[in-house]
């Protein structure tokens, strides 16, 4: 398994491993897309969505999960928590090491001015 | 973060539980496959902040969670063997009966109606199936579901538009041959969703865990009689035509 070569990521996937790799310890169905939502903001992300790609996710290795104890606010049903394996570190690390190259390329292109002032813009949006 | 979005603050400030009626839970619960029903249905309940929020939350996370399970449960090669194996039994039905319904208008689209609606009847089966110890007799019912609500379709079209319904003899007879076919193809190769698993074990360890049938450990039996049931009825068919 820790020689296998991670798959290239979707963006989505992308997102819900971060969201995961995130909340650490918390990382559950509804912090999970609380967290998706805020990170594709403002794009609207749905709950199934959400556990779709969970599910492909575990299916490929990358994250794996556990119920927890029911607990009294979910009605006394238990919360399937998730945590990001090793094979799914490498593959956002991967993700991550490409959308720098991008991000570079596209500084070198449209110039370091452009990505200062876009930089500021995107800051504020994401307050 | 998350924790208690199902409560809110009331009017004299104390925290004021809202949570969803236990008929709408009860209905989101039938609709959701038991492998992931307890989790999702938690996750609505405590995202519950009125009923509408809950009715299109539901609305929007049920039918993802269904196609996920089915994706998850459906080998994509077994689902093609069982989807031939359901539309020779219908066409074998009708060149052993009557050969002459073949050349009717529409015949092969006809055939191939009660075999698609027991190909769904299958996938669902599959996904709404709890994990437990596998059990020959648990891997028929599936394929008794499938049949049952073919001959459903059957009747359904028979009153809605007869032109597309398939003789009462043909539908029957094809469904009892459907039955023992996808049965055998089932002991074959047993579906995901009906092995052991921990709520801990990856999802991808299970897809591996499903191996074929040990031919030469306890279902040998039944797969031999299945065999050996499948020949008598052919021969017994045969015979009877000719």
């Amino acid at each position: 398994m820790a020689d296998r070569k991670p798959d290239s990521l979707g963006q989505f996937e992308q997102l819900v491993l971060t969201a995961i790799l995130s909340l650490r310890e918390n990382a559950y169905g509804v912090t999970i897309h609380a967290k998706v939502q805020e990170l594709a903001a403002p794009r609207d992300v749905s709950l199934g969505a959400v556990y779709v790609t969970l599910d492909r996710l575990e299916d490929k290795g990358y994250i794996a999960s556990w119920k927890s104890d029911p607990t009294p606010e979910r009605g006394g049903r238990a919360k399937r928590c998730y945590r990001v394996e090793a094979l799914g570190e490498r593959a956002l690390q991967e993700s991550a090491i490409t959308a720098k190259r991008m991000w570079d390329a596209v500084e070198q292109a449209w110039g370091k001015q452009w990505a200062k002032g876009w930089g500021k813009r995107w800051g504020k949006q994401a307050g | 973060m998350g924790e208690g979005l199902g409560q809110t603050m009331g009017q004299t400030g104390g925290l004021t539980p809202q949570r969803p009626s236990k008929l709408a839970e009860a209905v989101v619960a039938f609709l959701i496959p038991p492998a992931s029903r307890e989790e999702i249905v938690g996750d609505l309940h405590e995202r519950y902040r009125s009923s509408t929020q809950y009715a299109i939350d539901a609305a929007r996370t049920i039918p993802l969670a269904i196609v996920s399970r089915i994706r998850r449960t459906a080998d994509p090669q077994v689902v093609l063997m069982q989807a031939f194996a359901l539309y020779l039994s219908f066409l074998g039905a009708a060149w052993l009966r009557d050969r002459s319904f073949l050349f009717t208008d529409w015949a092969l689209l006809r055939l191939a109606i009660p075999a698609a609606v027991a190909m769904l009847g299958l996938i669902l089966e599959d996904a709404w199936t709890q994990a437990g110890p596998s059990n020959p007799l648990l891997l028929v019912r599936g394929p008794a579901f499938a049949v049952c609500l073919a001959l459903l379709s059957q009747a359904s079209l028979r009153l809605g538009d007869p032109r597309f319904a398939l003789p009462n003899w043909l539908a029957l007879f094809g469904g009892a041959i459907a039955l023992l076919f996808c049965s055998v193809v089932r002991m074959l190769f047993p579906p995901a969703g009906g092995q052991l698993h921990q709520a801990n074990a990856p999802a991808h360890w299970l897809r591996r865990s499903v191996a074929p049938i040990d031919v030469h450990g306890r279902y040998s039996q039944v797969i031999r009689a299945a065999f050996v049931l499948i020949v008598l009825v052919v021969g017994y068919l045969v015979w009877t035509k000719y």
